[in-house]
């Protein structure tokens, strides 16, 4: 008996000493030389797949919950929400492995014999752009940020690590890094669209060019106007009010170019039905005129379940169903078609004469407004996929001379037949798989047959830039140099929505454009930042009519005999889902930098209010 | 059987390590502590004490590590740290609190229970205040002194809550006032009609002003009304 142990032991023993001598001594099959991958055109598509699948920050279509976050959406996916606050790592990019892994792609690729010079331009192009992007990113929510230029760190034990540590620039020198960067990537880029607009061209890094651009300016000059501008030291946080212009004559140049002389137009191919035109210009990639760079997705392995999550109850394909509720916020920011204050939220009026005010269906409120809501919301009695989509929170009925409201349970029906609330909702209950607030999202919600279901998911792409945001662009940066061409650029895009024109323009007007045309698109929580509008709009006040989410529900009028019978009524509440209001504190308007980098790079400042 | 036994040995022997294996490595847990106030003139502050939304750092020289210790204010003014003697720095922190931010470092040495007063100039104080509240209104008035001669009032805020945390954030009611200016002012707020109000079963009011910059506001003790 103890001898089989023995014998066992000292069989194990053998054999692990001896184990090494040749047969293991292969070429590792796991590990390419630089040449393997340079000299094979998948490899090099499969490296850039990589780096294109780890540049998604922010708000994204692939996380229902971060557009919960702001004045766009409310969770609707069981009980309340308490979030206020913004947290002091909100969307936080802090990626150096991405910044290495992009400099020892471009070190390979510049030594490599494989290929020549001109193949090499564009694939040192892309990845200079993906790293500009992914800087973009960092310095929008940090502020300035080490810049490492294409140094790619290699740690060993006995180093001095001092020489690694490299100390944050300034906030304008980031940003002047990734202008620069942009400029010279331009000319080695290609100027043809890409499929499904995945891949970076010249206008991509135009517009970055453009974005980064208007971003320094706006901090320039709206931090500078602060009573306590933003600022440490040593400017790595904060940019000086002298910079605002040349920064603003960079974007509007950048993006007057995209606008002259890119193959992009503001898609607009359907005078007769402008919201799904819009819907189309930002939602569909086929034919596609209007998206300049996009996520993409595509089944199978590339999906993501916003439709799954978002479809409403009505519609769903799966189990899942109604976790975003749009709030009223951002529904009355689309105004009236014939309104006498263009450029400007029309208000939704519920009462009128110390009554309700009955309209004649549910979508009446809504259905004459910016064609961009349709494109953007699902309204009560607005339809998907051909379908109408019922919105009715109960009934009011007439009892003894009163207006009496009566709820029920999802799809109820009165004894007559009728019905008292819809499947959809809206009710209040802390159950899953009900809307909330009255309204579903359009934006993003894929039509395709079985998108919505858990097993596949959805392809659709999320725009990053596309032409309305040249435009918008331009017309910021003309409207703060007073140059003259604000109106223009501004009514191209108005126009494209089937707006009235503008013929006046103040700075309000250009905030609300950005806000109607770019909901749900990560443009919002930085745009309110770099204007330093966030900490006056998210002021914390529960009882403050943008701070906090409200919500419309409408009830059908069943009162058989009154001349009201079948009209609809709407009434306006703060949402209980969202008790608190947004609450956007002074130090939210940068990140906290992590403390452990501190500690390992004791050369890193702190950001302010840290 | 002689095999059981051994196992039976190494299964005790196992145990016996489990037992004891903890011990060598721990520190005691702290025992000392600071306590104290922000304080002006000796006086306390009224803050906001909840949401994390002041506090101070404190900073151990002598060790590998930068981080500070982060230390809540109270809605009274007042904080506590549990501690391992030895000796702190304690600074406020940036552009935290309705003060001038100044940041001086005060030096503790923390044993036993030890009290420490964090000297600040704030913008401005709340005084005299009286906030009576009807069904349909709510009514104060108070006085603002204002101390740093240079600041502007950016708001005030008339504030109910329904627990004796009362804040900008933490309340069932409030409502700004833009312009005011210091000295005696009287303000007052239409309630009626408030669900949630006529409602709560206890009821707390505090004013509140805030500085043109300031991230935080100042504010009046907390006052029961019901």
């Amino acid at each position: 008996m103890m001898k089989k142990y023995i014998i066992a032991a000292m069989a194990a023993c053998m054999l692990s000493m001896s184990a090494c001598d040749g047969f293991l001594d292969q070429e590792p099959d796991k590990i390419m030389t630089d040449d393997q991958i340079f000299g094979d055109a998948v490899m090099i598509k499969s490296v850039l797949a990589n780096y294109y699948g780890r540049v998604t920050w922010g708000q994204h279509v692939a996380d229902w919950g971060g557009l919960t976050v702001l004045d766009e959406a409310a969770y609707c996916n069981g009980g309340p929400d308490h979030r206020s606050t913004f947290e002091d790592d909100r969307w936080r990019v802090y990626d150096y492995t991405f910044i290495r892994n992009v400099n020892q792609f471009l070190s390979g690729l510049r030594a490599t014999t494989v290929l020549k010079d001109s193949e090499k331009a564009p694939l040192e192009g892309e990845a200079r752009f993906l790293r500009a992007w992914c800087y973009f990113n960092m310095c929008r929510g940090l502020g300035g940020m080490p810049i490492v230029g294409d140094e790619i760190f290699d740690y060993h034990a006995d180093m001095d690590i001092t020489a690694m540590q490299y100390p944050r620039s300034t906030e304008a020198e980031l940003y002047d890094y990734i202008i620069k960067e942009c400029q010279d990537v331009y000319s080695m880029l290609p100027a043809e669209k890409q499929i499904n607009s995945a891949r970076a061209n010249k206008w991509t890094a135009r517009m970055l060019e453009a974005r980064a651009a208007l971003y320094a300016a706006s901090i320039a000059n709206y931090n500078s106007k602060m009573v306590n501008p933003i600022h440490t030291e040593g400017g790595e946080v904060g940019i000086p009010a002298s910079k605002a212009d040349s920064y603003y004559q960079i974007a509007l140049a950048a993006a007057e170019d995209v606008i002259k002389n890119s193959p992009y137009v503001l898609q607009d191919r359907r005078p007769d039905d402008k919201g799904l035109n819009f819907y189309e210009a930002v939602c569909v990639k086929d034919n596609n005129t209007e998206v300049i760079w996009a996520r993409d997705y595509k089944y199978p392995g590339q999906t993501h379940g916003f439709t799954t999550q978002n479809a409403p109850k009505s519609h769903a394909e799966d189990i899942d169903n109604s976790y975003l509720g749009v709030v009223l916020n951002l529904v009355e920011d689309y105004e009236l078609i014939n309104t006498s204050t263009p450029g400007q939220k029309s208000l939704i009026e519920t009462t009128e004469n110390g009554t309700y005010k009955f309209y004649n269906s549910s979508s009446e409120p809504f259905k004459d407004r910016d064609p961009r809501l349709w494109g953007t919301v699902i309204y009560p009695g607005a339809s998907f996929k051909g379908v109408e989509v019922v919105l009715q929170a109960g009934q009011l009925n007439r009892k003894n001379g009163e207006w009496v409201i009566q709820t029920g349970d999802l799809n109820s029906k009165d004894e007559h037949g009728n019905l008292i609330t819809s499947q959809n909702g809206p009710k209040e209950s802390n159950e899953q798989y009900i809307n909330k607030t009255g309204f579903y999202v359009r934006k993003y919600l894929d039509e395709t047959p079985s998108a919505g279901t858990r097993g596949r998911g959805s392809e659709m792409w999320m725009p990053r830039f596309r032409m309305a945001e040249a435009y918008l662009i331009a017309a910021e940066a003309a409207f703060e140099l007073n140059n003259g061409k604000a109106l223009e650029y501004i009514n191209a895009v108005r126009n494209r929505a089937g707006v009235k024109l503008l013929t006046t323009l103040v700075f309000e007007n250009i905030a609300h454009e950005k806000r109607v045309e770019f909901a749900f698109e990560d443009h919002r929580y930085w745009d309110m930042k770099r204007w330093r509008l966030a900490d006056k709009i998210w002021n914390g006040n529960s009882n403050d009519s943008q701070a906090r989410h409200r919500r419309l529900w409408p009830y059908k009028v069943v009162a058989p005999g009154d001349p009201n019978d079948g009209k609809w009524v709407f009434i306006e509440d703060f949402l209980f889902m969202s008790p608190n209001a947004r609450y956007f504190k002074m130090q939210n308007y940068y990140n906290f930098l992590d403390l452990n980098w501190i500690n390992n790079n004791p050369k890193l400042v702190k950001n302010p209010y840290q | 059987m002689k095999m059981k036994i051994i196992y039976n040995v190494l299964f005790v022997l196992a145990l016996f390590n489990l037992l004891t294996g903890c011990g060598k490595d721990n520190y005691d847990e702290p025992e000392s502590f600071l306590v104290g106030k922000v304080t002006y003139n000796g006086e306390s502050l009224h803050l906001r004490g909840t949401g994390e939304a002041i506090r101070l750092q404190l900073y151990q020289d002598g060790y590998a590590k930068h981080d500070p210790i982060s230390v809540f204010v109270g809605q009274d003014g007042d904080f506590s740290a549990n501690l391992f003697a030895g000796e702190y720095k304690l600074v406020t922190r940036d552009g935290n609190g309705p003060w001038i931010n100044k940041r001086d470092t005060i030096h503790v040495k923390v044993k036993g229970t030890t009290t420490v007063e964090m000297a600040v100039t704030p913008y401005f104080l709340i005084s005299n205040e009286n906030i009576t509240a009807s069904s349909t209104s709510l009514n104060a008035t108070f006085t603002i002194n204002q101390i740093v001669s240079t600041t502007k009032i950016q708001k005030a805020m008339l504030i109910l809550s329904k627990t004796q945390f009362a804040d900008d954030v933490n309340n069932l009611f409030r409502k700004d006032f833009t312009n005011v200016s210091s000295g005696t002012v009287s303000l007052s707020a239409d309630i009626s009609g408030n669900q949630s109000i006529e409602k709560a079963k206890a009821l707390y009011a505090r004013v509140g002003v805030q500085a043109v910059g300031a991230d935080q506001a100042i504010y009046s003790p907390v006052i029961r009304l019901r």
